[in-house]
C-alpha cells in the first residue's frame, strides 16, 4: 500500500519560522558553538604540545585539556547542534510550530543538558575529572562528573520525547499520509539515541556513581567498557544521521534539484538504525575477555553498514547528476560543473561528503580485525575521526548554520556572509589536510594517540615521528583559525540584516523527483524495526555479556593518576 | 531520433554509476594498501 508524501512547497520553505521556536533553536546553537570554541582552544594547545612547540603551565595537564576537548567537541557541540537542528526541522515540516508541550520538553531538555555541561566543564577545569571523554575505569573522576553526564543524557532523552510527541501528533492529524521525510529521519535519529544511551545510563548509574562515591569498592572494567561501546558506536551514527538529513533533504533543494528517492532515503535510515547498535565490539577487538567468535559476529554486522552508506553515496551522486542533466549538462561528468560551487550552503556540506570517502575507507580498515591490531590506539584513529566527525559532520553542520540561523530569525544570508563561509570551509579543509593527514601517516608508523609530548628518551622511532607531529601542530593552528572564524560567523549570522519574503534565508526542504516510486507505508512501522533491532542486540550481546557477568574478572579499585 | 537521443542523455545515470564504481575501487585499494602493510610487518 502506498500513500502520498506531503510535499514541501517553495512557499513553505520561505514561510517565516515560528518566533518562539526560533529561541529554542538558537539557544541550542549558541551552546554548540561555544563548546566548539572552547574545545578548539584545547585542540590547538594539544597540537602545539605534541609538536614540541609549547609547554603547558604546570597547573594545566595535557590529559586535562584532552578531556575537555573530547567532551566539548564530541559530546556537547554535536548533541546541542543536532537537537537544535532537529527541533527546527520538526517545527518547520510538521505543523509550522511546536506544540506547547513539545516546546516545554525541548526547553526542559535544554536546561538539563546545559546544567550538565556546565557542571562537567567545571569538574574538568578543576582537575577533578581527567578521565578523557571515554571515562574508562579504573580512572576515577569526581562523582559530580558522572552526575553531570546523567544531566546531559536525561536532558537529551526529554528532548527526544518532544520530537516523538510532535511526530505522533502529526501522524494522528494526517491519517493515511506518509510523514514528512525530515520528521521520519528525526525520529529515526532520536530512536538510535534513546536505545544507545541505555548503555551509558546503566554503567554510569550502577557502576561509576556508586564506585566513585566509595559506596562500593570495586568496578568491573570489562562490563563498563562493553556498556560504553554499546553506546559509543551508535553515538557516531547519532552524529552522522543529522548530517545525512542535510544531504538527503536540504542539498537537493539548494542545488535546484529533487530528492532522488524518498523511499530509498528512508530505507537507508532504517538500516542505520538496525546496524549501528549491535556492533560495539569493533572498538574492543584488542581486548581480552571476549570470545573471538562474538567479535567476529559483531564485525560482520559492522560491515552491513556499508550497504546504507553506499546507498547514500549513490543517492547523492544521482541527485547531482539528475539535477545537472535537467539543466542541460552533457557527457559523463558534465553535471559536476552545474553544481553551485559558490554557495556555502552547498559547498561546505559537499566538502564534508567528499571527505567522507577517505573517512569511510579508513573506517573499513579500522573494523578489519588484523588491521585494527596495527592502527589501534595510534594517531591513525585520531586522524580517522577528525575526518568523520570533525570534518564530514562538522562541515555539514556549519553549512546548515549558514541558512538555519538567518532563517529562524527572518534574516538574510548576505553575499558577504556567504563568502566568509566559503573561506571558513577552505581554511578547515587545509588545516584538516595537514592535521589528519599527518595523524594517519604517523599512526601507521606507530605513534600513539592520547600521549603528551615525549621522544621516549630520543628513541629513533619516536624522533622520526616528530616532523609529522609538527605538521599536526601547524594543521591544528590553521583549524583553530577556522574555529574562531566560524564562531564569528555565527555571531554575524545572528546580527544579519532583516529579510522580507524574497530576501530572507529559506529552510531548504527538497521535493521528491516525479519519477520516484511512491513511499510504501510499511516503512513507518517503527515497532517492527525496533523489534528486529532488539533481536539483533540480543543476538550480538547476550552470550558474551552473560559471560562477563557469570565469570567476572576481579574488579578494580579507583585510580586517580593525575 | 535526435529528440530520443537528447532524452536519453537527460535521464542517464552513467556518471553516477562511474562515480560509485570509482568510490568502491578507492575503498578496495585503501584497504589493500593497509593490508599489505600489515602482511609485511
Ligand atoms: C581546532 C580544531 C581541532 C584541533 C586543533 C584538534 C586537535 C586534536 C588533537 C591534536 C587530538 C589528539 C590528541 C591526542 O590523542 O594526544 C584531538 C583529539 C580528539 N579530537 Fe580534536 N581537534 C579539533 C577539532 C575537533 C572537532 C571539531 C571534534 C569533534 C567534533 C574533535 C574531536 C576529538 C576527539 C573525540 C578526540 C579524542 C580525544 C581523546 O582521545 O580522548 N576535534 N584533537
Ligand atoms: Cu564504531
Amino acid at each position: 500500500m502506498t500513500a502520498t508524501v506531503m510535499q514541501a512547497s517553495a512557499a513553505d520553505n520561505k514561510r517565516p519560522f515560528d518566533g518562539k521556536d526560533a529561541k529554542l533553536v538558537l539557544a541550542h546553537l549558541l551552546v554548540a558553538f561555544t563548546a566548539l570554541l572552547l574545545g578548539g582552544v584545547a585542540g590547538v594547545l594539544q597540537g602545539l604540545v605534541r609538536g614540541g612547540m609549547i609547554e603547558l603551565p604546570s597547573e594545566i595537564g595535557y590529559y586535562q585539556i584532552l578531556t575537555a576537548h573530547g567532551v566539548l567537541m564530541a559530546l556537547i557541540f554535536t548533541t546541542f547542534f543536532i537537537i537544535g537542528f532537529l527541533y527546527a526541522g520538526v517545527s518547520k515540516t510538521m505543523g509550522g510550530k511546536l506544540l506547547g508541550v513539545v516546546s516545554r520538553m525541548g526547553w526542559a531538555g535544554y536546561v538539563l543538558m546545559t546544567v550538565g555541561t556546565i557542571l562537567g566543564t567545571i569538574m574538568i577545569l578543576a582537575n577533578e575529572a581527567t578521565v578523557l571523554y571515554t571515562f574508562y575505569a579504573p580512572l576515577k573522576a569526581n562523582p559530580f562528573f558522572y552526575i553531570a553526564l546523567v544531566f546531559v543524557v536525561v536532558g537529551s532523552w526529554i528532548s527526544g520525547y518532544g520530537i516523538f510527541t510532535q511526530y505522533r501528533y502529526w501522524r494522528r492529524t494526517h491519517k493515511g499520509s506518509v510523514s514528512p521525510l525530515f520528521g521520519f529521519m528525526a525520529v529515526a535519529t532520536m530512536l538510535v539515541w534513546q536505545i544507545a544511551t541505555i548503555g551509558v545510563a546503566i554503567t554510569v548509574l550502577f557502576q561509576f556513581i556508586p564506585w566513585s562515591f566509595g559506596w562500593v569498592e570495586k568496578i568491573n572494567i570489562m562490563i563498563s567498557r562493553t556498556l560504553f561501546w554499546y553506546f559509543g558506536h551508535p553515538l557516531v551514527y547519532f552524529w552522522l544521521m543529522p548530517a545525512y538529513m542535510c544531504w538527503y533533504i536540504c542539498i537537493p533543494k539548494i542545488i535546484g534539484g529533487k530528492i532522488f528517492s524518498d523511499s530509498m532515503a528512508r530505507l537507508s535510515f532504517v538500516l542505520f538504525i538496525l546496524f549501528s547498535i549491535p556492533v560495539g565490539f569493533h572498538h574492543q577487538l584488542m581486548e581480552p575477555g571476549i570470545a573471538p567468535v562474538w567479535k567476529y559476529i559483531q564485525v560482520v554486522l559492522t560491515f552491513m553498514v556499508v550497504i546504507p552508506s553506499l546507498m547514500t553515496a549513490f543517492a547523492m551522486f544521482a541527485t547531482f547528476e539528475q539535477t545537472g542533466r535537467a539543466k542541460g549538462a552533457r557527457g559523463l561528468f558534465g553535471w559536476l560543473k552545474t553544481l553551485p560551487w559558490g554557495d556555502v550552503r552547498f559547498f561546505a556540506p559537499f566538502m564534508g561528503m567528499l571527505v567522507f570517502i577517505p573517512a569511510g575507507a579508513g573506517g573499513i580498515i579500522n573494523a578489519s580485525n588484523q588491521m585494527n591490531a596495527m592502527v589501534h590506539n595510534t594517531l591513525w584513529v585520531t586522524g580517522h575521526f577528525h575526518l568523520t566527525v570533525a570534518t564530514t559532520v562538522a562541515l555539514t553542520f556549519f553549512g546548515v548554520a549558514y541558512w538555519l540561523i538567518p532563517h529562524v530569525l527572518g534574516k538574510q544570508l548576505t553575499p558577504r556572509m556567504n563568502r566568509l563561509g566559503i573561506i571558513q570551509t577552505i581554511i578547515w579543509l587545509i588545516g584538516m589536510f595537514f592535521m589528519s593527514g599527518s595523524m594517519h601517516t604517523v599512526g601507521l608508523f606507530g605513534s600513539p594517540r592520547r600521549t603528551a609530548y615525549t621522544t621516549y628518551g630520543d628513541h629513533p622511532d619516536a624522533v622520526f615521528w616528530m616532523p609529522y607531529h609538527v605538521a599536526m601542530a601547524i594543521g591544528g593552528t590553521i583549524l583553530f583559525i577556522g574555529v574562531i572564524l566560524m564562531f564569528c560567523n555565527m555571531i554575524a549570522l545572528m546580527r544579519a540584516p532583516k529579510g522580507d519574503e524574497k530576501t530572507a534565508a529559506e529552510f531548504p526542504i527538497g521535493e521528491t523527483a516525479d519519477a520516484a516510486e511512491p513511499t510504501p507505508k510499511w516503512i513507518e512501522r517503527w515497532g517492527v524495526w525496533v523489534g528486529v533491532l532488539v533481536v539483533l542486540i540480543l543476538f550480538a550481546y547476550t552470550v558474551p555479556f552473560g559471560d562477563m557477568l557469570v565469570n567476572p574478572a576481579p574488579g578494580s579499585k579507583p585510580w586517580v593518576t593525575w | 531520433m535526435s529528440r530520443d537521443r537528447s532524452d536519453k542523455e537527460k535521464d542517464t545515470l552513467k556518471g553516477t554509476f562511474t562515480s560509485v564504481m570509482l568510490l568502491g575501487g578507492f575503498i578496495a585499494l585503501s584497504w589493500l594498501g593497509v593490508f599489505i602493510l600489515f602482511i609485511n610487518r
